[in-house]
């Protein structure tokens, strides 16, 4: 293990070194990143903090106006693009991913507001657009607990108001009791002098303390649910951003250039002889080949990190549900791609062929393997031939945990193919490398 | 220290080495002298575990390289003949890495590391990348690279390649001076005054062939004290003259090389009367004629057919 680690150290200070391989490998990619993510919109970038979150807007029974100036309310406000829904609506539009959340208010909320019942607001949020949802969520909710506080303490202050408030809401609810026209109706309505005059007291007490407000502190009249609408099936088109699926499989797609280049290494050290060198010491031969491939795979678990941190920092990247599923995607990438290329390596026995074939395999596998197009709008023959490159199962989930926000059982497949290619390739590379050696090729 | 038997090692049907023997004692500077693709850096590769031979024995330290190789990587230290350094780190990242290849580590790695830098003449550039260095200076690197681990025997393989003749005599310095201190050294070259000046014995080696073998002196005596006459003739009467002059009682050997006739001779002084003889009675000229007394080279001529120059330098 130690001498596994000199010579891995050996590469990765190396890699420090190498200042055309940073911009390459870091840089490089990053702007490429950049530039897509100002593309997408949004980012730090963006002229406003993130761009409006679509939301759809549920409110049964309110009078058309009312319905107006909430929805101009929220879109001035630059964080919500609304629209209106029927409750059903909503729920498909939360499911098909076309909105982050839909605000529901419930069908009696202003016959429920001027009775003084409980109103409760529900925000239904697509759960795997955690970061716009969770906007939405907690704007609501602020919301709410500032009318709650109001509440508790306006009880506080006048616990007189609350007993009169009950008494007189009756007459109240009668008076708006049905739509527009029937509020019109009641008002004009002779038989009702006596309840219009103590709707009014009440309704003047009210506004008096600018909202409404009763009942116990225990039991809060505005209430807030908030409920995931998961969605209907994968396949159903629902799409993440684009950016939370190219970040990655960009980001993948410069790994193969960066860990080709650590393998094509292996060819450089045999031409100048440093190879022959590090076989001169004691012990066996395995572990120059695996310190390298061990280097090669902390190379790309730094690069990737990197990129999908800045992702994170800069284009609010979705990181995966829980803080480890993302690192196992990112090490099992690695480790199967430093395989990959490291035997690719030792099969070739030239370098300049080497450099031509790998940069082939690196276009092709990324083009079948979905580096350039979401693995699940792949056509089927695409996705069948793709199955046979490991970027392939490496995207997969990544778009798995990112775009989806799913955790380690939703990606238990493609990581289970990683691991084992990564185990079938790390002993391959041994056993290949040791032949060369012992064939004498290699020195 | 190191008994080469009847080495013989095959590249496809090309026999690279054929049937080398050969021994080197302890302390000794031997030195392995040919032109470019005679077979000395594979014998080297042989004899440094790194390749494996097709026939014959090699035995380092009283280990067979082949049964044992693990043992013989112990005693000996390798420099190739590339410069077998990692370029994009500094002197003394290298030192410290081959270092701890060897399992060297803390203050006695450290310790060995600014040794060998001193040695190298290289302590104030320690801290410099290798690519920043002059040829100079990589091969002396290269060179005290190769004793990181104190070996007992040093495979040095032309470690003067491609440097100027200042640069060349401060490496052949460092090498004289591991070969007072008692290191085994084995030393290739297709630079003759390099080997001449700096080894204890000699073998020539040529086609994978060792031709001759010993110190300077038994070198020079395995052909005897002879001079080499060479003379232009025109070339309908080369076989004429070579017929009779070979009857000659002074004449040790007649031969034809490059349209001049070669003959060899104990007496020069004794045979150009009667080779002038010989021209005047045939109504030819004197053209060119060479006398050279025995030397290395003339050796090497006699043994190779080629000159050292030739394909080297
Ligand atoms: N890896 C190899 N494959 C095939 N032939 C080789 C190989 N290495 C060396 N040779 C051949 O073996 C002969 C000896 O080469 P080498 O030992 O390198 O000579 P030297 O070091 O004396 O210049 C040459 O003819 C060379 O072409
Ligand atoms: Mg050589």
């Amino acid at each position: 293990m130690t001498r596994l680690w000199v010579f891995a150290a050996r590469d990765l200070r190396r890699m420090a070194n190498d200042r055309r391989a940073l911009v390459i490998n870091l840089a490089l990619p990053l702007l490429l990143t950049s530039i897509m993510g100002l593309s997408f919109g949004g980012g730090i970038f963006g002229k406003k903090g993130i761009s409006a979150i679509p939301v759809a807007l549920v409110a049964g029974e309110l009078p058309d106006a009312l319905r107006d100036r909430l929805l101009a309310g929220l879109q001035e406000s630059g964080f919500f693009a609304p629209v209106w829904a029927d409750s059903a609506q909503a729920d498909a539009l939360v499911r098909s991913g076309d909105v982050a959340a839909a605000i529901v208010l419930p069908d009696d909320a202003l016959k429920g507001f001027f009775q003084s019942d409980s109103l409760s607001v529900a925000v239904w949020k697509d759960p795997s657009s955690e970061v716009k949802a969770g906007i939405v969520e907690e704007i609501v909710r602020r919301g709410v607990l500032r009318v709650q506080a109001g509440e508790a303490a306006y009880r506080a202050l006048w616990p007189d108001d609350y007993r009169i408030s009950t008494g007189d809401s009756a007459a109240v609810a009668d008076l708006f009791a049905g739509g527009l026209d029937e509020i019109w109706r009641n008002l004009r309505d002779p038989d009702a002098v006596d309840s219009r005059k103590r709707a009014t007291e009440f309704l003047a007490r009210a506004m008096d303390h600018q909202v409404a407000l009763s009942r116990a502190l225990s039991e809060p009249q505005v209430g807030l649910t908030i409920a995931d609408r998961i969605p209907v099936a994968a396949e159903d088109g629902r799409e993440s951003s684009l950016f939370d699926y190219f970040l990655p499989s960009f980001a993948v797609f410069f790994l193969m250039f960066a860990v080709a280049g650590g393998a094509r290494d292996l060819h450089r050290e045999r031409t100048r002889r440093t190879l022959q060198r590090q076989l001169l010491g004691p012990g066996s031969a395995w572990p120059v080949v695996v310190g390298k491939w061990a280097a090669s795979v902390v190379q790309g678990v730094v690069m990737l990190s990197v990129l999908l941190l800045a992702g994170a920092l800069l284009f609010r990247v979705n990181l995966g549900p829980d803080p480890w599923t993302l690192p196992v995607v990112v090490v099992l990438t690695c480790t199967a791609a430093s395989g990959f290329f490291m035997l690719l390596a030792l099969l070739v026995r030239r370098e300049k062929v080497l450099d031509n074939l790998s940069t082939a395999v690196i276009l092709v596998s990324g083009m079948l393997g979905g580096n350039f197009m979401p693995v699940d709008n792949m056509p089927e023959w695409m996705a069948a031939v793709g199955r046979f490159f490991f970027n392939y199962w490496a995207n997969l989930s990544f778009a798995r945990v990112i775009g989806d926000n799913g955790s380690l059982t939703a990606v238990g497949t493609p990581l289970t193919v990683l691991a084992t290619a990564s185990a079938v390739l790390l002993v391959a590379i041994v056993v290949l490398f040791r032949l060369r050696v012992r064939r004498g090729g290699w020195a | 220290m190191i008994e080469v038997t009847d080495l013989v090692k095959k590249y496809g049907t090309h026999r690279a080495v054929d049937g080398v023997s050969f021994t080197v004692g302890r302390g000794e500077l031997f030195g392995l002298l040919g032109p470019n693709g005679a077979g000395k850096t594979t014998t080297i590769g042989v004899l440094s575990t790194l390749l494996k031979a097709d026939g014959g024995q090699v035995r380092i330290g009283g280990h067979d390289v082949a049964s044992s190789p693990a043992q013989v990587r112990r005693l000996i230290g390798v420099v190739p003949q590339e410069i077998a350094l990692y370029t994009d780190l500094t002197a003394r990242d290298n030192l410290m890495f081959w270092g701890r290849l060897h399992g060297l580590g803390g203050a006695a790695l450290s310790r060995r590391v600014e040794e060998l830098l001193v040695m190298a003449d290289l302590a104030d550039q320690a801290k410099r990348r290798v690519d920043a260095y002059s040829g100079g200076m990589m091969r002396r690197l290269n060179l005290v690279a190769g004793l990181i681990h104190e070996p007992e025997v040093l495979f040095l393989d032309e470690p003067t390649v491609g440097i100027d003749a200042q640069a060349r005599s401060r490496i052949l310095d460092l090498i004289a001076q591991l070969g007072r201190q008692g290191l085994t050294v084995i030393y290739t070259t297709h630079y003759l005054e390099e080997a001449e000046h700096l080894c204890d014995r000699i073998g020539v080696i040529d086609r994978g062939r060792l031709v001759a073998l010993g110190d300077k002196e038994s070198l020079i005596s395995q052909i005897g004290d002879v001079d080499l006459i060479r003379l232009s003739l025109p070339e309908g009467e080369r076989a004429a003259f070579a017929a009779e002059c070979g009857a000659w009682p002074e004449c040790a050997g007649v031969g034809e090389r490059r349209g001049k006739v070669e003959i060899r001779t104990p007496d020069g002084g004794r045979l150009l009367p009667r080779i002038q003889d010989w021209l005047r009675a045939h109504d030819l000229p004197l053209e060119q004629l060479e006398i050279e007394r025995p030397n290395l080279e003339t050796l090497y001529l006699n043994l190779t057919g080629r000159g050292l120059r030739e394909n080297g330098s």
